[in-house]
């Protein structure tokens, strides 16, 4: 049997997965000035200014005759404010920026906020319950939820990969590589005897 | 004219996968029936080998209208194979459902589920399970 | 010869049995790393930083150079197989690997990419035991004006050569380097930029932010535009090298290794540009032109030999002159800092024993992954059916650990959380990460060689142009800075690799500022 690479009769079906070829799916054409684009522009031009002003704030300790702590911010307040009005002058043209390509990532979906912001949630969430709760529970609880908003099914599986996961990491890390980490008060009883 | 007979068949490109397709043939030659296979996935992974694509999808067409029967081709993405085949088989309004039966031990029963379970559970039609291919008649 | 006798001792080093764990590990974990998608090298190094900090600082160099190295063998195998190539630099890879596999010669296409990047690899790692030595000797008497001047270059070239967009690299660079500052001024013990918040007077630590904008924020972008559906995987099928494969390989080898281990030196390096310019010389030299765009073997061979040799030939300014010009040589940098050892000329004499154990364990890894990628890519393959949903929550959890190993404080993980929105919002509007990272490392010690040279002249920044060197390597800087504005302008924006390998070689194409959307079916 003759093996040619012919064009992909089906792989392009209905269903919406294709194939990436090169990691550069075709992206369709936008136009119109993004208004998440000139967002970005203007949060690096205020950073410009508030590193120049904030610059000034800067205490320079004794009669020193050479640059101080100073003028590299200076410096960088500048470049950081030219970059932005040169970025905010070719944005306002229609220019966008090349949305970054992963293996994972549809180019042609629309952005999930909610996926964003549950999972942001879900890590803030674990920040905040380390410490009280140990570090092994608390990430299973932001791994089952982080697992769920991308697609997972059921309730069991997420906690159960997670929670074994992080007993594990916790384990190999905490009792052989000696890092810091709370494990809250149960699995700290159970390895007590490591 | 009556309406004609349809077998569904839940195939993936496994020895269990092909001893369903066979049997699937099979059963609609005996009933003068049109084939629907399905291979489906859950297109949660960037790889799943037991999703036909390329040469091997090529493979599988050619073979289908060799049989001679009418068939049909689906490959869903994206939901449980248990709710694809019961999809497929209660919009068809399919006569038999021809599925493989693969071991798992009860440990791996309760970590993953037994799609089989679901299957049986959830569809409306009989359902014929297979472990291997017909025996040559 | 001193060299081969100080590579000889480092050999007596390496070959110790906890060594060569580590250096397994480091390899089977680049490798992986480099096949799964979502997390590259930098962000691995990066997480492991806090973590080794309990151990002997050569075990973990030689853990972090088998996950450099292992890092560009694990992606030929995606590149080939899936054509989803993980990082830029295997991109050309995935042109003619693809094909090859899809045509059923998967097997020769991995073998020369494997055998490829083993034999660029040792080319290459052997010739920085050649040249670092003689560079640390033209290095010694080097300014620390010179040395500003060379971070500008570095800075300019990382920001607006590699990636696709010039203002956006400078503009992530401006990020990187605000995010130094903050903290404690070194020379004065001011605080700058710090809030009022007394946890920033240390600074944020640097693995908060490279795991922030890698590990997070790649987790929340691919959340936010989730792919559902696999792929297509192509079998690694047919012979492995025939004699004739063999005989259109070595070629392209070795052309690859000459110019990826001079341009990964380069303070403009990376390993992107060598592959782009490997591909197009096999294009042209090639007696089989008819097999390009078909699935020709020396567009894999040259291009993977050119990719290993420039990760090498990054090493080079990284130990003799501590300059980083990749994201992942930037972290192992910041690993180095916190031994408390700053990479520069002096490394060769104060660290001989470290830096020629390292170099002999780069090429004792280098053969480990040679065997590990060979035989098993089908293997690695395997890994990828872990579903999307639980790798990027575990991805998440292992961020988790590895900041809040760096200071035991929660607050580390809420500016994680911050500093990974940031890298959300840089990844959807096309901003590069890895001038922001560069920049977070290399600034302090841009500022601090800056500081120097003025105090040396009283203030007179006329010092900064005072020697030849300076001159011309901040003039390169400025052409770095100008050269891709007027490029654009004259000529429309680069050749993207698919142009390339319709045979449109180098040449620009005419459409200025308009978004890449090619055809892609083939």
């Amino acid at each position: 049997m003759s093996v040619s690479p012919d064009p992909d009769v089906s792989t392009r079906d209905a269903t919406g997965a294709h194939a990436s070829a090169g990691g550069r799916p075709p992206a369709p054409p936008r136009t119109g000035v993004s208004r998440g684009e000139l967002a970005m522009t203007v949060l690096l031009g205020v950073l410009g200014v508030y590193l120049l002003l904030d610059a000034a704030n800067i205490a320079i300790p004794g009669s020193s005759n050479t640059i101080g702590p100073r003028f590299f911010p200076y410096l960088i307040g500048g470049v950081v404010l030219a970059t932005a009005l040169a970025l905010g002058f070719r944005v306002l043209r229609g220019d966008r920026g090349p949305a970054d390509e992963s293996e994972d990532v549809d180019p042609d979906a629309p952005t999930s906020w909610v996926a964003v912001g549950t999972i942001a949630a879900a890590f803030l969430g674990q920040a905040l319950l380390i410490n009280v709760v140990g570090w092994p529970l608390a990430v299973t609880l932001m791994f089952a939820v982080v697992a769920w908003s991308l697609g997972a099914r059921g309730v069991v599986r997420p906690l159960l990969a997670g929670g074994v996961l992080a007993v594990v990491v916790w384990i190999v890390f905490v009792k052989g590589l000696g890092v810091a980490l709370p494990g809250g008060v149960l699995l700290e009883l159970a390895t007590s005897w490591f | 004219m009556s309406r004609q007979p349809v077998v569904v068949v839940g195939h993936v490109p496994t020895p269990r996968g092909r001893a369903a397709l066979e049997h699937g043939v099979e059963e609609a030659h005996r009933r003068g029936a049109r084939l629907v296979v399905v291979n489906s996935s859950r297109g949660d992974a960037l790889v799943d080998e037991e999703y036909l694509q390329g040469d091997p999808l090529r493979r599988l067409q050619d073979e289908l209208t060799v049989s001679g029967l009418p068939f049909e081709l689906r490959r869903p993405i994206g939901r449980d194979v248990a709710e694809e085949l019961a999809d497929a088989v209660s919009e068809t309004g399919a006569d038999l459902l021809v599925i493989g039966l693969r071991r798992r031990s009860a440990v791996g029963k309760l970590l993953m589920g037994s799609a089989a379970q679901r299957i049986l559970l959830t569809v409306e039609c009989p359902i014929l399970t297979v472990k291997g291919p017909p025996r040559p008649t | 010869m001193g060299a081969l006798s100080d590579l000889l001792g480092g050999f007596a080093d390496a070959l110790t049995p906890v060594n060569l764990l580590f250096a397994l590990l480091g390899v089977v974990l680049g490798t992986a790393v480099g096949v799964l998608p979502g997390i590259g090298p930098a962000m691995t190094v990066a997480l492991l930083l806090p973590v080794t900090y309990t151990l002997e600082p050569t075990t973990a160099f030689i853990m972090f150079a088998g996950i450099y190295y292992g890092g560009m063998y694990g992606g030929s195998t995606t590149s080939i197989l899936l054509n989803t190539p993980g990082e830029s630099s295997s991109i050309m890879t995935a042109l003619e690997g693809n094909l090859m596999a899809k045509s059923g010669r998967g097997a020769a296409a991995l073998a020369t990419a494997a055998i490829g990047s083993f034999v660029a690899g040792t080319i290459a790692t052997l010739l920085l035991a050649l040249v670092a030595p003689v560079v640390v000797d033209l290095a010694i008497g080097i300014t620390p004006a010179d040395y500003f001047a060379l971070a500008v270059l570095a800075f300019v070239a990382v920001a607006t050569v590699l990636g696709a967009s010039p203002l956006r690299g400078l503009a992530s660079l401006g990020v990187g380097l605000y995010l130094g500052l903050v903290g404690t001024d070194v020379l004065t013990g001011q605080e700058r930029f710090t809030v009022g918040v007394p946890q920033l007077s240390d600074g944020i630590d640097v693995v908060v932010v490279a795991v922030g904008l890698f590990a997070v924020g790649e987790t929340l972008y691919v959340a936010s535009r989730l792919r559902r559906g696999p792929v297509e995987v192509m079998a690694a099928s047919g012979s492995y090298l025939t004699r004739a494969d063999l005989r259109r390989s070595w070629k392209p080898w070795l052309r690859g290794t000459a110019l990826g281990f001079p341009l990964g030196a380069l303070p403009a390096g990376g390993a992107e540009i060598p592959t782009f310019l490997s591909y197009a010389a096999e294009r042209k030299l090639t007696k089989h032109p008819e097999e390009f765009g078909r699935g020709a073997i020396e567009g894999v061979a040259g291009p993977e030999a050119a990719n290993n040799a420039a990760a090498a030939g990054v090493l080079v300014p990284l130990l003799t002159l501590g300059l980083p010009t990749s994201a992942t040589a930037a972290i192992i940098l910041a690993a180095f800092q916190g031994y408390g050892i700053q990479p520069g000329p002096t490394l060769l004499s104060t660290e001989s024993s470290l830096v020629w154990t390292l170099i002999a364990s780069l090429l004792i890894g280098n053969f480990m992954l040679l065997v590990l990628n060979l035989p098993l890519a089908g293997v690695w393959v395997k890994l990828l059916r872990i579903p999307r949903p639980y790798l990027y929550a575990g991805i998440l959890l292992f961020a988790s650990l590895g900041c809040y190993a760096v200071n035991a404080d929660p607050l580390d993980l809420v500016l994680l959380l911050v500093i990974g929105l940031l890298g959300f919002a840089m990844r959807r509007y096309g901003w590069p990460v890895a001038p922001a990272v560069i920049g977070l490392i290399l600034g302090p010690v841009a500022e601090t060689n800056l500081r120097r040279a003025l105090a040396i002249s009283s203030g007179d920044l006329g010092v900064l142009v005072d020697t030849w060197f300076s001159r011309i390597v901040l003039a390169l800087a400025v052409l770095a800075l100008v050269l891709p504005v007027v490029l654009r302008a004259v000529r429309g924006r680069r050749a993207t690799p698919e142009e390339l390998q319709a045979g449109e070689g180098l040449r620009h194409r005419e459409t200025v500022g308009a978004p890449p959307a090619d055809e892609e079916e083939r």
